[in-house]
């Protein structure tokens, strides 16, 4: 029997051939991409688990410096059109964000293991979940109040700070023109009437405070909109290959 | 969230998710889906939560299923439970997840015997390391294959 196709995902890449600090928020589809702290303080006011937040940019030859424990490296992405896992998807490639977070005790945001350190040591790089050694890396290291690490509240609202933090960039690359992207990637939902019926599991975290995932962001790989799979109760949730590949899980670690 | 930073998969894993790659470009598999469950704290919700999914992919008549964990030790309580359910309503079940020498599963039972350890810390270990002991495509290949020979075996045994 033919196969059927179920949906179509179009994933549109934008190289970003330099990130610099500058007065404005700013990020085009030739590959420039500025950044400012101007909007820190107004985050940082907003969200009562976070003491203050520091960004950092780390250039491809600068690894050799200290971290905090890693929570999460999130690709930028946004819907240009559709929602995620269908329609059209902006991509940034050569860059990548990254949360660490401590409280103002000094204790890091974890439970079980933690990644501080040095960070050339702490990160095996060019693998599917961490970045590639050539990306500008902008790192967000938050310092929570004390003792919010361990709470669930606390590294969430880490991620969300991030979130919205990278909103703006987000929204810029809504109107980048297509054209001018560096690589388009198309993916289909395939059935295959008569093969093998196969299912992917995936047991992820639910345990509480920063063992939780987030699903179903309004942005891919976003966090505002989204719903903890520990309020869902952890129980099973369908997805489909192109929402999943178009970042419908936030890992919030 | 992997209990331990080096089993950790991130939003970029996801997004870039190897054993999606493998799964959906095998021309041999009509891939139904993607189904993710939580790993709760508690042994009574790890069980529950196990058996929705497992009867999910009875509902949805799969011929197999590929399971991987992104943590180990109390996620492999979950982890071993969902693949005894699964194997108990005859769906052969192949997977992956971090084994090394401090992650042996804590619990066993029939239906564990094709699973890929992940592991790539040289002495077996969580390593703290981000990134270090998650899956790649190498190991995605491997479980499919495993999943592919299990589907094989349970035709034979049924006469299909």
């Amino acid at each position: 029997m033919a196969d059927i196709d179920l949906g179509r995902l179009v994933i549109r890449a934008f190289d970003i051939k330099s990130v610099s600090w500058g007065d404005e928020m700013k990020v085009t589809p030739q590959g420039e991409m500025i950044i400012s702290k101007s909007m820190l303080p107004d985050l940082v006011s907003s969200m009562d688990t976070i003491e203050a937040v520091d960004i950092r940019l780390i250039q491809p030859d600068e690894h050799d410096q200290w971290t905090n424990t890693i929570l999460d490296i999130i690709p930028i992405s946004t819907k240009a059109l559709g929602v995620v896992g269908e329609g059209i998807t902006h991509t940034l490639t050569g860059v990548c964000a990254m949360i660490t977070a401590v409280d103002t005790e000094g204790k890091q945001c974890h439970e079980f293991g933690s990644s501080e350190g040095n960070l050339k040591e702490k990160i095996i790089f060019d693998n599917p979940g961490t970045p590639s050694s050539t990306d500008v890396i902008i790192s967000f290291d938050v310092t929570l109040k004390a003792g919010m690490g361990q709470e669930r509240k606390g590294p969430y609202q880490a991620h969300l700070l991030c979130d919205r933090f990278l909103q703006v960039y987000r929204e810029q690359m809504k109107n980048f023109d297509g054209k001018l992207c560096s690589a388009r990637n198309e993916f289909h939902n395939i059935s295959r009437p008569g093969k093998k019926r196969v299912v992917i599991i995936r047991e992820v975290a639910g345990q509480g405070a920063m063992y939780d995932m987030q699903l179903f962001p309004h942005e891919p790989s976003g966090v505002e909109g989204g719903r903890s799979i520990i309020d869902m109760g952890n129980m099973p949730i369908l997805v489909t290959p192109n929402e999943y590949r178009d970042g419908i899980l936030h890992s919030m670690q | 969230m992997g209990i331990g930073p080096s089993t950790k998969e991130t939003s970029m894993h996801h997004f870039r998710d190897p054993l999606l790659d493998v799964v959906s470009a095998d021309e041999d598999i009509d891939l139904l889906g993607i189904i993710i469950v939580g790993s709760p704290d508690g042994n009574a919700d790890k069980l529950l939560v196990g058996t929705r999914a497992a009867i999910w992919a009875q509902g949805m008549r799969a011929d197999g299923a590929i399971i991987s964990a992104d943590g180990w030790g109390n996620s492999h309580v979950d982890y071993a439970n969902t693949c005894e359910q699964l194997g108990k309503r005859g769906i052969p079940v192949a997977g992956l997840a971090f084994h090394g020498k401090n992650g042996k599963f804590v619990v066993t039972n029939a239906y564990l015997d094709a699973i890929v350890d992940f592991c790539k810390n040289k002495d077996g270990i969580e390593s703290n390391v981000l990134g270090e002991n998650n899956m790649n495509v190498k190991d995605c290949r491997k479980a499919l294959a495993m999943l592919k020979l299990k589907m094989r075996k349970s035709d034979a045994e049924r006469g299909v």
